[in-house]
Formats: structure tokens, C-alpha cells, sequence
């Protein structure tokens, strides 16, 4: 009811440049992922020629015999390892540290909390060279664990789950102590249930950063073997020539997945999320 | 707030009680804080801190790609940079890009979910997932693909507006423009899911005693919505300024930092740096001095939110 | 609530035991691929159990290439491998494929990690300047003998000083090519330009270069004439050739311990070309990169092409409708000096003896065995170093393209790319480039380039 209410408030007027605006948006914002799946169907030629086609009037699957000789298949259970794994461990982390620091008085709080938002500063690509030395030392270089374990350190988690965690209630959890529960089972049982949609939220995010975050895993993963699936596209750019049939065709293997996972997953972490107030 | 203050109340021991017991109520509280925190802090310092250390100090050295031959050169990368035209530039550009990118993603964001989280959840969903899009498609396909429409020859917006023959990217005044609104495009994904949730849990109850007490539809979002969604605005800010400023596979990928240094950016410089120019030390010192930076900006942003709730 | 922890838990472990999983997966999967059979590292032993004519150990090297013709091509490259493998059954190889926007990055990855491979291919700009330079290379003196410095000397001198450094030998050269431009003949023919070139020595100079643009644009013939590009990681062999042709200028002094772009000739020459593009003759792309014009000149958009050689010849051969005409830079005096490309081994110091000598051997059998070379050449579309070889394309399907290329080899010109700072420089001169099509006035442009690439000369 108030919802109606509230939108008979808003004169027509606006409400129309609201959807004309919105969407005029959406045609911009799928026109790309339609130029890329369309594309992955043209000929090279068609691709680089001087009109361009608006939908493939000859449709090859040219591009696509070209991407399965490679082992693309490989690097799309590559690529779906490193971000179920960042993701299932981030969550798992983060859940415990992000409600620690934000429902705990402890001793260096703050300095972690501080130490936590600087690292989220510091630009990746800095610290990949003693990052890579590292792995290396460890004989972790070139293994897909390379890419998950410094994904998982990775603050952002922490942060985000802190946010979440700040609108739980203090006096559940103090009546949960008085009732007896332990560390433990507050956390399970209280906790839990109510930063599961932030949970949510910060798995889609893992799974997409970890995703996109190709230069990690360019400096990381050397054997094609261990490739994933958005750095073999990458790496199909050539210096010569750009196979842009062959990198649409990629992108689109990259993108079907991930867009139905979001699809499918969207629900679990659009309700009842809110963030807790502002703390430093 | 209130909440947070009355939690805070019930965490402290009443003052009458004995001194001893509170030491031991918190160090237990301590030691409980940090089995939560130890999954976390392991790999935080193993992955993060430790390479950051590190960082830190390679920045006091003169590194090439023989990193055994290094030299000591202590704060000498740090004053190079200060004489450095390119850095100036490139700080300069990322400075541009933040001050651009940070606002516009921010607010359209806003716009975009106060217009959407009312309606029906297909629709809702319809929208969020188009906007999500850049975001999952991939960074290079999507530069791929844009610059593809850039293409000053058979490019679509030169077809669509008639203009063939322009040269977006390789002009220095549309070049950066062109990079803003494509990591516009990249970026409003996340804080749209965030802010639709944030919006859909305001507390109702707050918003319909505005309304009675005959509030207009301006006031109530001021008032009433804009409070409660405040630390939701608060991580967005933070993220996207922190992403803006870390812009680059874009840059790499378009424009490579030109045409004449009118796209370059900290981050970009500092991978040429490391990459080409294989000067690891300057690179680190420019990376520590741009996660300062970065870090300021986001202290801000914390001061400026809190001060406004 | 507790099971669903316990849920999460599971999820962790199961996870491992996939990633775990899927490494073995994936090192087998690598067996299963054509052409590797017999050369994965996992299954050494077995190897030389199966060899049996060997004795001692196996040893197991990695070779990476940057994509030099069909080096660039796994499943080629791995029958090559395979080839070895009858001969040396003890040696296993490992191949990973680089590119060339990514490799750099990933090669400077390895050094600083300490996983750099035990052979690398491409050129002297890399495997000399930049990383034997920095001591990471072996010294290869030993393959040197005289018997193949003078077979190669025949060829070209140049070629034995490039692939030095202080006396050291830090390349194993395969095979080399001139970079050259390329015409679009149809739309040439169809301009009357036709006139301006010479046809039988493929040459042209300053003032027929000129003309041709002029009667090119008169004719409509195509969108643009030709398009210098000022961006990108690599290409920049045919800008440099370009500015320095127009008027007999040199990139480098003769010792290479100094760049001189900025002397008068290249100066008049790229003043010349500021005029060419101002006038609309020539289109100057501050953003577009080598892969970008070659696909303008491929697409029929660009009358010519600044980058050509026989590897892009045989990379747009199924996206051109009309014939690429491979032509000599324009010269004032007509005389070309062309860019010269330069490709073989080089051996990463892991400091392991055996795989060393087992780096070596690979080395020889691909560029000397009498078999396998003249095979290797082929494999790259370039032509061999070594003069003994003569015209490995003599005879097969190829010949005539090659052909087309090979009467440009006779001008080519001094290899300055092993100059100190090169990689520095290429980044630099696209940038000198952008400078001088926005405003700046050549010679300014210029200078800062010499000063700045000078100042990177160690």
C-alpha cells in the first residue's frame, strides 16, 4: 500500500524521464555484451571490416573450434577453482575477524583495524614482486594456490564483514552470554544467522574481483596448463594482430558462467542487508 | 547509534564492579578476539603484510632486475619522485580521475537504486543484473571491446555520431574522458546491489512517521534514509576511491598512458616502472607513497561520514 | 547453525582435495596433448627407461618462446620437441608459450622469483640487452666456434655483434628478417601511384613517396593513405624506419653508445611527416598500435602499412582482399636501410649445470643439426642466419612469398637494437611520436627523446 502511495507522490513526469533514462542505460550497458557475443560469432574479416554489421549475417563457429583447440575448457575449471576457493575461505575468514572487530573490545583493535584499511590502499601490482617471491619460496608458484591464498588475505573482506556485523545487536549477544553459550555457539547460532545476506554479498564480490583480477594471475600462473580463463584471453592479444573473434568467443565462454551465477545467486544477498554505523 | 552506545554500555562492567574481575573479563575478551581473528590474520600478514613490508623496504633501494645488486640509496627514490614530470602528471591524471569517478559513481549509483528498489523484483533484478554486466563480463573483453567502438576508422561511435575519422583515444582531450566513463561503466555494478539492499531495509516505520508528520518526499530521503544508508555510502566511497586510484588494466589496455602522457597514472607508471623499466625500487616507493595517498583520502571519508551521522 | 559451519568446513576441505586434484589433472592433461607424450617432466624416469640407450639421469628443461612465426604454435613446437626426443630421449622439454603484450611482464615475474625457464627465444633487444645485461644469462662462447661465426658472418656481421655483450655470447641466433612497409598494390594501380615505385628492386624514395600520397588522395583510393601509429609495446621497428629513411637518418650512433634521432635529417624527416599529416596526406594515430594499422591496411581502410614483414604477411593473409605489396621504406636517395630482425636462444643461468648442458644441446639440434635446421628456419617464415643454409624456401609452397622478402634483404641496415636502454627507448620514442603529431615542434620533441633515452644508456 505505502509503496503505491509513495509512488503516486512522484509526478508522472519524472517518473517517465526515470524509465525513459533507465532504459536508454540498459541498451547502454548490454550493447558491449551483445557486440561481444555477436562478435564471437563473426568471420575476422567481418570483424575488422570497414562497415560494421550489426548482427552476424554468416555465422561462424570458427572462433569457437578455435578456443576449444586450446584448453579452455581447463582453464574455465581453473579460473571457477581459484574464485570458489578465495571465496569459500575469504567468507569463512572474514565472517570471524569482520564480527571480532566490530563487536570486540580488544587490545590493538584499532592498530589492526588501521593496519586492515591501509593494506586495502596499497595497489595490488606493487606488492606482487615480493609477493611473487614469496610463493615461490614456498613452492607455491605457478599452483592455483598462488592466486587464492593472497586473495584470501586481502582486506576487503574484513572490512565489508565488519560493516555488516556492526548491526547486531549488543544485548543478544550479552544475552547470549548470560545464557551460557559459548564463543563458539553465539558465533553459529546468533551471529551467523544474521550476517548471512552480508555473507552473500561478499561472496559475489570475492567470486567477481577474483574473477576479473587478471594481472594476479598473469604473474603467478605460468604454465598454460594452470591458465585461467580470463587470462588466456589476455594472452590472446597478439602484437601483430588482435584474433578479436577469437577473444569475443572467450569472453563469451567467461561471461555466460559467471552472469548465471549472479542470476541465480542474486537473491540470497539482496535481502535484509544493511551496513552498521561508522566506526574507525 | 543509540545501539552502538548501548552495546558499548553492556561491554563495560558496571564501575562497582571489582577492579580485578573487569582485567580478567577483558584479556578473555582479548584472547576470544583473537581465535576469531587468527583464520583471518594468518594469511592477512603471510600475503598482505609481509609483502608490504617488504615493499617498504625495496623502496630504500636502487633494484634492478639483478635485485642481488641492489643498492642503498635511502630516501633517494622518494626525492626522485618529487622531480619527476611524469609522476606530477600521472598524479595529476589519477587525481582527476578519483576527484571525477568517485562522486559521479556514487550519486548515479544512488539515483539508479532509489529508482529501482521499489519496483517488481523482476524488474529489480533485471536491473541490477544490467548494470552488474560490465562487471562480470570481464575487464578485457570489455576494453576489448570498447576500444573496438573507438576505433576512429570503423568504430560504432564514430557511425553513430557521424564523426568518422575522430580519434577518441589519441586525442589528449577526449583520451581521459573516454577512460572515466568506461571505468564509469565498470564500476557502478557493486555499489548498486549494495545500495538496493541498503534502501530496501531502511525501517519503515521512520519513513511513514515522516510522511505523517507531513514531510515531503525530499525531506524523507534526507532526513530519514539517507542516515540509515550512511555507512553503506561510506564502504562505497571507500571502494570506489580506492579502485579509481588503482585504475589500470584499463589504461593498459587502451591507451597504454598516451597519447603524450595525457592518461597516465600513478598505477600505470608505477607498472612501467617495475615492468619496463625494471626499477623496482622507485616503483615501490611511488607504490607506498600512492597507498598513502590513497589511505588519506580514505581517512577522510571516514571523518566527513562520521561527522555526518 | 552449527551444521552449517561444519557445511562451510567441508566445503574448504573438498576444495583442497579439488585443487590438489586438479593439479595432478592438469599435469597429466598435459601428457594427453598431441606431441607431448614423450616430453612431460612428471614422467622422466619412465623416459629413459623407454629410451634405454641412454644412461644416467634424465634431466628436464623448460623452454618458453615469444610468438616467432610458428613458434608461437603449441601443437608445431611440441613436434619439434618430439623430434629431439629420438635423438636425445634423455632430455625432457616443457613448453610454455609467451605474447608479446604479456610476456615481458611474466618473464620479469620469473627473474625476481627465481622460476625463469632454462631457454628463452627472441631477440638480442631482450635476451642481450635487457637480461644479459643484468647477468642473468649464460654465456653461450662455447656454441660460438669459429666454423659458425663465419658461417653467420657471411650473412651479416651485424648479426655476430648483436648477439654479444662485452665479449660474452648471450644468443644463439636462428633466424632474421628485415622489417619492411607494404603497399596495397589494387588501390596503388587504381591511383595511378603505380609509377612512383619501383617494382622490380621495391624501392622508392622520398620524393616518389610523396607523390604517391598526393595522387593516392586525389584518386579517393582508400579512406586514409597510411596511418603512423605512436602506440603499443612492440612495432615500433617501422616508425623508426620510417623517420629514419625519409632522409638518411640513423636511430643510433655507429658504436651504439648513443641515440641521435635527433639530428638534423630526422628532424627534416619528421617535420616532413607533420607536414604529410597536416595536410592530410598521412593520418598520425596517437592511440592506435602496431596491431591496429596493420588491421586498417588489412581491412582496406589504410593504402599502406608501416609494419610488415613476412610473419604478418602470412598472419592477414585470410583477411585481405586485395595484394599486400612488401615495399622498402622511402629513402632520399633511394638506398633503404632497412630494420633488421634477429631471433634465437638464449639460456637462463639456474645455476644447474646438467640442465644447462642440457639447454645446449637442445640449442644445437634445433639451429644445427642438418635435419632439423633449415625445418627450424622454416618454422618462423624468417630467413636463416647461417649462410650454408642458403634459400631454405627453395622449393616449397612458400617460395614465392619468400621471395617477395628476400629481395628486400639486401638493404638491410645496421642492428642497433642492442643500444643500451632499449626497452626504455621504445616507450619513449612512441611518446617523442605523440608529442611531435600534438603540437610539438619536431626538433623539441626530438631532443627530449635523445635526452631522456640517453640518460637510461648504463
Amino acid at each position: 500500500m505505502k509503496t503505491k502511495n509513495r509512488l503516486s507522490d512522484t509526478p508522472m513526469s519524472y517518473r517517465i524521464f526515470t524509465i525513459v533514462v533507465l532504459i536508454l542505460l540498459a541498451i547502454f550497458f548490454i550493447f558491449p555484451l551483445y557486440w561481444i557475443i555477436t562478435g564471437s560469432f563473426k568471420d575476422n574479416k567481418i570483424i575488422i571490416a570497414q562497415d560494421p554489421q550489426w548482427f552476424p549475417l554468416t555465422p561462424t563457429l570458427a572462433n569457437y573450434v578455435k578456443l576449444f583447440d586450446r584448453p579452455a575448457l581447463q582453464w574455465l575449471l581453473n579460473i571457477v577453482v581459484i574464485c570458489v576457493g578465495a571465496m569459500v575461505l575469504t567468507c569463512l575468514t572474514a565472517s570471524l575477524a569482520g564480527y571480532a572487530l566490530a563487536k570486540k573490545r580488544f587490545y590493538g583493535r584499532a592498530f589492526l583495524f588501521g593496519m586492515i584499511t591501509c593494506a586495502m590502499a596499497l595497489p595490488k601490482q606493487v606488492i606482487v614482486i615480493p609477493l611473487l617471491q614469496e610463493m615461490s619460496a614456498i613452492g607455491l608458484h605457478d599452483t592455483l594456490w598462488a592466486v587464492i591464498l593472497p586473495t584470501v588475505g586481502w582486506p576487503f573482506g574484513v572490512f565489508l564483514m565488519k560493516q555488516f556485523s556492526e548491526t547486531i545487536p549488543g544485548e543478544i549477544l550479552e544475552a547470549a552470554r548470560v545464557d551460557g553459550a559459548s564463543e563458539v555457539r553465539t558465533f553459529c547460532s546468533v551471529v551467523f544467522p544474521m550476517i548471512k545476506p552480508g555473507i552473500g554479498a561478499l561472496a559475489i564480490f570475492t567470486f567477481v574481483n577474483t574473477w576479473n583480477d587478471y594481472f594476479m594471475q598473469l604473474i603467478m600462473l605460468n604454465s598454460e596448463a594452470k591458465w585461467t580463463l580470463p587470462l588466456g584471453i589476455a594472452r590472446m592479444q597478439g602484437e601483430m594482430s588482435n584474433d578479436f573473434g577469437l577473444i569475443m568467443a572467450g569472453a563469451t565462454l567467461a561471461a555466460v558462467p559467471i552472469v548465471a551465477i549472479f542470476i541465480a545467486f542474486q537473491r540470497y544477498f539482496t535481502q535484509g542487508i544493511s551496513m552498521g554505523a561508522v566506526k574507525g | 547509534m543509540t545501539q552502538r552506545s548501548n552495546a558499548a554500555a553492556s561491554k563495560q562492567p558496571p564501575k562497582l564492579s571489582i577492579h580485578q574481575r573487569s582485567r580478567v573479563l577483558a584479556r578473555k575478551e582479548t584472547l576470544s578476539a583473537y581465535l576469531f581473528l587468527l583464520p583471518s590474520l594468518i594469511f592477512f600478514l603471510g600475503f598482505v603484510v609481509a609483502p608490504m613490508v617488504m615493499c617498504l623496504v625495496y623502496s630504500f633501494f636502487d633494484m634492478g632486475l639483478n635485485m642481488d645488486e641492489a643498492t642503498f640509496v635511502g630516501l633517494g627514490n622518494y626525492f626522485e619522485m618529487f622531480q619527476d614530470a611524469i609522476f606530477q602528471k600521472g598524479f595529476l591524471n589519477t587525481v582527476i580521475i578519483v576527484v571525477v569517478a568517485v562522486p559521479t559513481v556514487t550519486a548515479f549509483s544512488l539515483w539508479v537504486s532509489s529508482a529501482i528498489y521499489q519496483m517488481k523484483a523482476f524488474t529489480r533484478s533485471f536491473y541490477r543484473c544490467v548494470f552488474y554486466l560490465p562487471v562480470v563480463t570481464g575487464t578485457v573483453a570489455v576494453t576489448v571491446v570498447w576500444k573496438w567502438m573507438f576505433n576512429p576508422y570503423n568504430g560504432l561511435i564514430n557511425q553513430i555520431f557521424d564523426s568518422v575519422g575522430f580519434n577518441w583515444l589519441g586525442n589528449s582531450s577526449t583520451a581521459l574522458a573516454c577512460i572515466i566513463m568506461i571505468l564509469f561503466t565498470t564500476s557502478i555494478g557493486q555499489p548498486i546491489v549494495l545500495y538496493v539492499a541498503a534502501l530496501g531495509n531502511v525501517d519503515h516505520s521512520l519513513v511513514e512517521a515522516a510522511q505523517v508528520d507531513g514531510a515531503t518526499k525530499f525531506q524523507v530521503f534526507w532526513k530519514v534514509k539517507w542516515p540509515q544508508i550512511m555507512p553503506t555510502t561510506l564502504y562505497i566511497l571507500v571502494i570506489t576511491t580506492i579502485n579509481s586510484f588503482q585504475c589500470f588494466a584499463l589504461i593498459q589496455l587502451l591507451t597504454s598512458g598516451g597519447p603524450n602522457h595525457a592518461t597516465d597514472t600513478i598505477m600505470y607508471y608505477i607498472f612501467d616502472m617495475a615492468y619496463k623499466y625494471h626499477r623496482f625500487g622507485y616503483a615501490n616507493a611511488m607504490g607506498v607513497i600512492l597507498a598513502i595517498i590513497i589511505a588519506i583520502f580514505s581517512a577522510v571519508q571516514f571523518k566527513l561520514a562520521k561527522s555526518e551521522t | 547453525m552449527k551444521k552449517l559451519l561444519a557445511l562451510l568446513l567441508a566445503l574448504t576441505m573438498t576444495f583442497g582435495m579439488v585443487a590438489c586434484g586438479g593439479k595432478d589433472t592438469t599435469d597429466t592433461g598435459n601428457t594427453t596433448e598431441p606431441g607431448t607424450t614423450e616430453t612431460n617432466d612428471t614422467a622422466n624416469t619412465g623416459d629413459t627407461a623407454e629410451g634405454g640407450e641412454t644412461t644416467g639421469d634424465a634431466t628436464a628443461i623448460t623452454i618458453w618462446t615469444y610468438p616467432i612465426g610458428k613458434f608461437g604454435d603449441r601443437d608445431a613446437v611440441n613436434e619439434l620437441i618430439a623430434k629431439f626426443n629420438e635423438v636425445h630421449p634423455e632430455i625432457s622439454v616443457t613448453l610454455e608459450l609467451l605474447d608479446y603484450t604479456n610476456g615481458d611482464t611474466q618473464v620479469t615475474g620469473a627473474i625476481t622469483a627465481g622460476t625463469t625457464p632454462d631457454i628463452i627465444m627472441e631477440g638480442p633487444e631482450r635476451l642481450v640487452t635487457n637480461w644479459g645485461a643484468a647477468g642473468k644469462m649464460v654465456d653461450l662462447s662455447d656454441l660460438w666456434t669459429d666454423e659458425v661465426k663465419a658461417d653467420i658472418e657471411a650473412t651479416s656481421p651485424s648479426v655476430v655483434s648483436a648477439c654479444q655483450l662485452d665479449g660474452k655470447y648471450y644468443e644463439y641466433p636462428l633466424c632474421m628478417t628485415t622489417h619492411t612497409m607494404a603497399i596495397n598494390y589494387e588501390a596503388f594501380e587504381a591511383a595511378g601511384a603505380l609509377q612512383y615505385i619501383d617494382e622490380e628492386t621495391r624501392t622508392w624514395t622520398t620524393e616518389d613517396f610523396q607523390n604517391a600520397l598526393k595522387a593516392l588522395k586525389d584518386a579517393g583510393a582508400t579512406p586514409v593513405n597510411g596511418i603512423v601509429y605512436c602506440g603499443g609495446q612492440g612495432g615500433d621497428q617501422g616508425t623508426r624506419a620510417l623517420v629514419n629513411n625519409l632522409f638518411s637518418g640513423t636511430y643510433t650512433n655507429a658504436e651504439h653508445t648513443a641515440y641521435t634521432a635527433n639530428s638534423p635529417e630526422n628532424v627534416e624527416a619528421l617535420t616532413l611527416l607533420q607536414t604529410l599529416v597536416n595536410d592530410g596526406l598521412l593520418v598520425a594515430d596517437p592511440a592506435a598500435q602496431a596491431s591496429d594499422e596493420l588491421q586498417q591496411f588489412a581491412n582496406g581502410t589504410a593504402a599502406m602499412t608501416f609494419c610488415w614483414n613476412a610473419s604478418n604477411k602470412a598472419q592477414y593473409a585470410a583477411d585481405v582482399s586485395f595484394t599486400p605489396f612488401a615495399m622498402a621504406f622511402p629513402s632520399d636517395d633511394g638506398v633503404p636501410e632497412l630494420c633488421g630482425g634477429i631471433w634465437g636462444f638464449g639460456i637462463f643461468d639456474n645455476g644447474d649445470q646438467a640442465r644447462i648442458d642440457a639447454a645446449k644441446t637442445f640449442i644445437q639440434f634445433v639451429c644445427d643439426d642438418e635435419t632439423q635446421a633449415a625445418a627450424s628456419v622454416q618454422m618462423t617464415g624468417f630467413f636463416p642466419v647461417r649462410a650454408s643454409l642458403g634459400n631454405v624456401y627453395a622449393g616449397t609452397e612458400t617460395e614465392a612469398d619468400a621471395d617477395e622478402f628476400l629481395t628486400l634483404m639486401p638493404y638491410l641496415g645496421d642492428y642497433y637494437n642492442v643500444t643500451g636502454g632499449w626497452t626504455e627507448q621504445r616507450t619513449l620514442w612512441f611518446n617523442m611520436l605523440q608529442q611531435a603529431f600534438s603540437g610539438t615542434d619536431a626538433q623539441t620533441a626530438a631532443d627530449t627523446f635523445v635526452e631522456s633515452a640517453n640518460a637510461n644508456i648504463k
